[in-house]
Protein backbone atom coordinates (compact mmCIF):
# COMPACT_ATOMS: atom_id res chain seq x y z
CA UNK A 1 0.00 0.00 0.00
CA UNK A 2 1.22 3.45 -0.84
CA UNK A 3 0.51 6.69 0.89
CA UNK A 4 -0.21 9.25 -1.80
CA UNK A 5 0.46 12.74 -0.72
CA UNK A 6 1.42 11.74 2.76
CA UNK A 7 4.62 11.50 4.67
CA UNK A 8 5.98 8.23 5.88
CA UNK A 9 8.40 8.31 8.72
CA UNK A 10 11.57 6.32 8.50
CA UNK A 11 11.59 3.44 10.88
CA UNK A 12 14.73 4.02 12.86
CA UNK A 13 18.13 5.48 12.50
CA UNK A 14 20.74 2.78 12.28
CA UNK A 15 23.68 4.97 12.91
CA UNK A 16 24.96 8.40 12.40
CA UNK A 17 28.68 8.62 12.17
CA UNK A 18 28.56 12.32 12.75
CA UNK A 19 27.62 12.30 16.36
CA UNK A 20 27.15 15.58 18.13
CA UNK A 21 30.42 17.11 19.05
CA UNK A 22 29.68 20.67 20.05
CA UNK A 23 32.04 21.69 17.30
CA UNK A 24 35.05 20.06 18.83
CA UNK A 25 36.88 16.91 18.01
CA UNK A 26 36.03 14.13 20.39
CA UNK A 27 39.31 13.33 21.99
CA UNK A 28 40.59 9.83 22.32
CA UNK A 29 39.66 8.19 25.55
CA UNK A 30 43.14 8.82 26.85
CA UNK A 31 42.57 12.55 26.35
CA UNK A 32 39.13 12.75 27.90
CA UNK A 33 40.15 14.05 31.29
CA UNK A 34 42.21 17.14 31.92
CA UNK A 35 44.17 16.16 35.00
CA UNK A 36 47.93 16.15 34.60
CA UNK A 37 48.07 12.46 35.44
CA UNK A 38 46.02 11.49 32.40
CA UNK A 39 47.87 9.18 30.07
CA UNK A 40 48.17 10.90 26.72
CA UNK A 41 50.13 8.11 25.10
CA UNK A 42 49.21 7.76 21.47
CA UNK A 43 47.53 4.42 20.82
CA UNK A 44 49.75 2.10 18.81
CA UNK A 45 49.02 1.59 15.14
CA UNK A 46 48.08 -1.93 14.09
CA UNK A 47 47.35 -1.42 10.40
CA UNK A 48 48.75 -4.16 8.20
CA UNK A 49 48.28 -2.72 4.71
CA UNK A 50 50.56 0.17 3.87
CA UNK A 51 51.54 2.25 0.88
CA UNK A 52 54.76 4.22 0.51
CA UNK A 53 56.29 2.02 3.21
CA UNK A 54 58.18 -1.22 2.85
CA UNK A 55 56.89 -2.49 6.18
CA UNK A 56 54.03 -1.66 8.56
CA UNK A 57 54.92 1.34 10.69
CA UNK A 58 54.51 1.34 14.45
CA UNK A 59 54.72 4.35 16.73
CA UNK A 60 57.04 2.43 19.01
CA UNK A 61 59.55 2.46 16.21
CA UNK A 62 59.22 6.21 15.72
CA UNK A 63 60.26 7.43 19.15
CA UNK A 64 62.49 10.50 18.95
CA UNK A 65 60.50 11.62 15.93
CA UNK A 66 57.38 13.78 15.87
CA UNK A 67 54.51 12.09 14.09
CA UNK A 68 51.60 13.76 12.34
CA UNK A 69 48.67 11.46 11.62
CA UNK A 70 46.26 12.59 8.92
CA UNK A 71 42.95 10.77 8.82
CA UNK A 72 41.62 11.11 5.29
CA UNK A 73 40.02 9.42 2.31
CA UNK A 74 40.54 10.18 -1.35
CA UNK A 75 36.81 10.76 -1.98
CA UNK A 76 36.76 13.67 0.47
CA UNK A 77 37.27 17.02 -1.20
CA UNK A 78 38.23 18.72 2.07
CA UNK A 79 40.86 16.04 2.54
CA UNK A 80 42.42 16.30 -0.90
CA UNK A 81 42.39 20.08 -0.67
CA UNK A 82 44.57 19.78 2.42
CA UNK A 83 47.09 17.43 0.83
CA UNK A 84 49.32 20.18 -0.64
CA UNK A 85 49.86 21.51 2.87
CA UNK A 86 50.75 18.06 4.17
CA UNK A 87 53.10 17.44 1.27
CA UNK A 88 54.76 20.73 2.15
CA UNK A 89 55.12 19.74 5.82
CA UNK A 90 56.69 16.48 4.68
CA UNK A 91 59.08 18.34 2.38
CA UNK A 92 60.10 20.81 5.08
CA UNK A 93 60.39 18.56 8.08
CA UNK A 94 60.92 14.90 7.18
CA UNK A 95 64.69 15.27 7.38
CA UNK A 96 64.34 17.28 10.59
CA UNK A 97 62.47 14.59 12.45
CA UNK A 98 58.82 14.61 11.35
CA UNK A 99 57.09 11.47 10.14
CA UNK A 100 53.84 12.19 8.39
CA UNK A 101 51.46 9.24 8.18
CA UNK A 102 48.20 9.14 6.27
CA UNK A 103 45.51 6.98 7.81
CA UNK A 104 43.27 6.27 4.85
CA UNK A 105 39.82 5.56 6.30
CA UNK A 106 36.90 4.82 3.97
CA UNK A 107 33.56 6.51 4.48
CA UNK A 108 31.46 3.88 2.69
CA UNK A 109 31.39 0.07 2.49
CA UNK A 110 33.67 -1.65 -0.04
CA UNK A 111 31.27 -1.24 -2.97
CA UNK A 112 32.35 2.40 -3.20
CA UNK A 113 35.94 1.50 -4.06
CA UNK A 114 37.61 3.31 -1.17
CA UNK A 115 38.90 0.03 0.29
CA UNK A 116 40.73 -0.91 -2.87
CA UNK A 117 44.48 -0.58 -2.51
CA UNK A 118 44.91 0.15 -6.20
CA UNK A 119 42.53 3.06 -5.98
CA UNK A 120 44.38 4.43 -2.97
CA UNK A 121 47.69 4.03 -4.77
CA UNK A 122 46.37 5.94 -7.77
CA UNK A 123 45.14 8.71 -5.49
CA UNK A 124 48.54 8.96 -3.80
CA UNK A 125 50.27 9.24 -7.17
CA UNK A 126 47.80 11.80 -8.46
CA UNK A 127 48.14 13.92 -5.33
CA UNK A 128 51.92 13.64 -5.13
CA UNK A 129 51.88 11.93 -1.74
CA UNK A 130 55.13 10.12 -0.96
CA UNK A 131 54.77 9.80 2.81
CA UNK A 132 53.52 6.50 4.27
CA UNK A 133 49.84 5.72 4.26
CA UNK A 134 48.03 2.99 6.14
CA UNK A 135 44.80 1.47 4.94
CA UNK A 136 42.37 1.66 7.83
CA UNK A 137 39.62 -0.29 6.11
CA UNK A 138 38.17 -1.68 9.33
CA UNK A 139 38.35 1.76 10.98
CA UNK A 140 40.23 0.34 13.91
CA UNK A 141 42.68 3.23 14.10
CA UNK A 142 39.92 5.77 13.42
CA UNK A 143 37.88 4.38 16.31
CA UNK A 144 40.84 4.00 18.62
CA UNK A 145 41.68 7.67 18.24
CA UNK A 146 38.03 8.72 18.49
CA UNK A 147 38.03 10.45 15.12
CA UNK A 148 34.75 11.78 13.71
CA UNK A 149 35.54 13.95 10.73
CA UNK A 150 37.44 13.87 7.47
CA UNK A 151 40.08 15.24 7.50
CA UNK A 152 41.43 15.05 11.06
CA UNK A 153 44.91 15.41 12.49
CA UNK A 154 46.79 14.09 15.51
CA UNK A 155 50.26 15.42 16.32
CA UNK A 156 52.40 13.17 18.50
CA UNK A 157 55.61 14.24 20.18
CA UNK A 158 58.94 12.46 20.29
CA UNK A 159 57.95 10.59 23.46
CA UNK A 160 54.83 9.19 21.85
CA UNK A 161 52.40 11.56 23.56
CA UNK A 162 49.45 13.16 21.82
CA UNK A 163 50.03 16.90 21.93
CA UNK A 164 47.61 18.40 19.42
CA UNK A 165 44.48 17.28 17.63
CA UNK A 166 42.27 19.01 15.12
CA UNK A 167 40.18 18.67 12.03
CA UNK A 168 39.09 20.46 8.89
CA UNK A 169 40.56 21.59 5.61
CA UNK A 170 43.37 24.12 5.46
CA UNK A 171 45.56 25.53 2.73
CA UNK A 172 49.16 26.43 2.10
CA UNK A 173 50.14 29.40 4.25
CA UNK A 174 46.69 30.16 5.61
CA UNK A 175 46.24 30.74 9.35
CA UNK A 176 45.52 27.12 10.14
CA UNK A 177 48.52 26.00 8.11
CA UNK A 178 50.74 28.38 10.07
CA UNK A 179 49.30 27.09 13.34
CA UNK A 180 50.13 23.49 12.47
CA UNK A 181 53.50 24.53 11.15
CA UNK A 182 54.27 26.19 14.47
CA UNK A 183 53.15 23.13 16.41
CA UNK A 184 55.38 20.88 14.33
CA UNK A 185 58.38 23.16 14.84
CA UNK A 186 57.69 23.28 18.55
CA UNK A 187 57.75 19.50 18.83
CA UNK A 188 60.81 19.16 16.63
CA UNK A 189 62.67 21.62 18.86
CA UNK A 190 62.05 19.60 22.01
CA UNK B 1 1.89 7.87 -16.54
CA UNK B 2 0.64 8.62 -13.09
CA UNK B 3 3.05 8.72 -10.28
CA UNK B 4 2.67 8.70 -6.57
CA UNK B 5 4.92 10.87 -4.54
CA UNK B 6 6.02 9.61 -1.19
CA UNK B 7 8.42 11.53 0.91
CA UNK B 8 10.39 9.58 3.41
CA UNK B 9 11.54 11.56 6.36
CA UNK B 10 14.79 10.64 7.94
CA UNK B 11 14.81 11.34 11.62
CA UNK B 12 17.83 11.03 13.77
CA UNK B 13 16.76 9.51 17.03
CA UNK B 14 20.08 8.12 18.13
CA UNK B 15 21.28 9.60 21.35
CA UNK B 16 23.35 12.70 20.71
CA UNK B 17 23.06 12.20 16.96
CA UNK B 18 22.22 15.16 14.76
CA UNK B 19 19.36 14.98 12.33
CA UNK B 20 20.34 13.72 8.93
CA UNK B 21 20.90 16.75 6.70
CA UNK B 22 18.86 15.27 3.86
CA UNK B 23 15.63 13.48 3.14
CA UNK B 24 14.62 10.91 0.59
CA UNK B 25 11.73 11.62 -1.76
CA UNK B 26 10.31 8.62 -3.61
CA UNK B 27 8.20 9.05 -6.71
CA UNK B 28 6.50 5.79 -7.54
CA UNK B 29 5.52 4.75 -11.01
CA UNK B 30 6.44 1.96 -13.42
CA UNK B 31 9.93 2.85 -12.43
CA UNK B 32 10.42 4.53 -9.10
CA UNK B 33 12.52 7.66 -8.93
CA UNK B 34 14.32 8.29 -5.66
CA UNK B 35 15.66 11.75 -4.96
CA UNK B 36 18.04 12.68 -2.17
CA UNK B 37 17.25 16.21 -1.11
CA UNK B 38 19.82 18.02 0.99
CA UNK B 39 18.85 20.36 3.79
CA UNK B 40 19.75 24.03 3.32
CA UNK B 41 23.51 24.42 3.61
CA UNK B 42 24.18 20.72 3.28
CA UNK B 43 26.50 19.87 0.39
CA UNK B 44 26.25 16.25 -0.71
CA UNK B 45 29.59 14.79 -1.77
CA UNK B 46 29.53 13.92 -5.47
CA UNK B 47 32.89 12.16 -5.34
CA UNK B 48 31.30 9.54 -3.17
CA UNK B 49 27.88 9.04 -4.69
CA UNK B 50 25.18 8.52 -2.07
CA UNK B 51 23.80 5.01 -1.81
CA UNK B 52 20.58 3.28 -0.92
CA UNK B 53 21.30 -0.18 0.40
CA UNK B 54 18.10 -2.21 0.08
CA UNK B 55 17.14 -5.10 2.31
CA UNK B 56 17.83 -7.65 -0.42
CA UNK B 57 21.44 -6.49 -0.78
CA UNK B 58 20.88 -4.31 -3.81
CA UNK B 59 22.86 -1.08 -3.73
CA UNK B 60 21.53 1.88 -5.69
CA UNK B 61 23.78 4.89 -6.23
CA UNK B 62 22.39 8.39 -6.60
CA UNK B 63 23.78 10.68 -9.25
CA UNK B 64 23.20 13.91 -11.08
CA UNK B 65 24.95 15.56 -14.02
CA UNK B 66 24.71 18.92 -12.30
CA UNK B 67 27.69 19.49 -10.06
CA UNK B 68 29.25 22.50 -8.41
CA UNK B 69 32.05 24.14 -10.43
CA UNK B 70 34.69 22.22 -8.49
CA UNK B 71 32.87 18.94 -9.27
CA UNK B 72 32.95 18.12 -5.60
CA UNK B 73 29.27 18.41 -4.71
CA UNK B 74 25.87 17.94 -6.30
CA UNK B 75 24.36 21.18 -7.51
CA UNK B 76 20.87 19.68 -7.44
CA UNK B 77 19.36 16.66 -5.78
CA UNK B 78 20.89 13.42 -7.05
CA UNK B 79 18.43 10.76 -8.16
CA UNK B 80 18.29 7.09 -8.99
CA UNK B 81 15.62 5.16 -10.89
CA UNK B 82 14.74 1.62 -9.94
CA UNK B 83 11.92 -0.85 -10.65
CA UNK B 84 10.90 -1.19 -7.04
CA UNK B 85 7.29 -2.31 -7.55
CA UNK B 86 4.54 -1.64 -5.06
CA UNK B 87 5.79 -3.57 -2.08
CA UNK B 88 7.19 -1.62 0.86
CA UNK B 89 10.95 -1.40 1.07
CA UNK B 90 13.42 -0.86 3.81
CA UNK B 91 17.03 0.06 3.51
CA UNK B 92 19.83 2.35 4.53
CA UNK B 93 20.61 5.65 2.89
CA UNK B 94 24.29 6.49 3.12
CA UNK B 95 25.67 9.88 2.16
CA UNK B 96 28.78 11.94 2.73
CA UNK B 97 27.82 15.48 3.59
CA UNK B 98 30.01 18.52 3.89
CA UNK B 99 28.03 21.39 5.34
CA UNK B 100 28.62 24.89 4.06
CA UNK B 101 30.78 26.80 6.48
CA UNK B 102 32.51 23.67 7.68
CA UNK B 103 35.71 22.44 6.11
CA UNK B 104 35.08 18.78 6.77
CA UNK B 105 32.96 15.81 5.75
CA UNK B 106 30.71 13.58 7.81
CA UNK B 107 29.03 10.34 6.85
CA UNK B 108 25.40 9.70 7.62
CA UNK B 109 23.83 6.24 7.46
CA UNK B 110 20.13 6.30 8.09
CA UNK B 111 17.48 3.58 7.98
CA UNK B 112 14.46 4.25 5.78
CA UNK B 113 11.14 2.60 5.05
CA UNK B 114 9.11 3.62 2.04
Amino acid sequence: MRFPGSFVTASVVVTSLAAASNGRLRRPAVMAASTPSVDTSAPELSNTSWLNADHPLRLAGLRRRAVLLNFWVFTCYNCTNTVPSLVEFDRRYRDRGLTLIGIHTPEFPPYAGEHDKGNVARALAKLGITYPNAQDNDRHTWDTYGIQYWPSFVLIDKRGKIRYTGYGEFHLNDAEFRTWDGRIRELLAE
Amino acid sequence: MSRTLVAVLLIAVAACGPAAPFHLAVEHGRVSRLRLVGAPGARINARLKPALELEDGTVLRFDSPHLTPDSAYFFDAPTVDAPLGDTPHTGIVRASVCSAGEQLCRTFAVAVRF
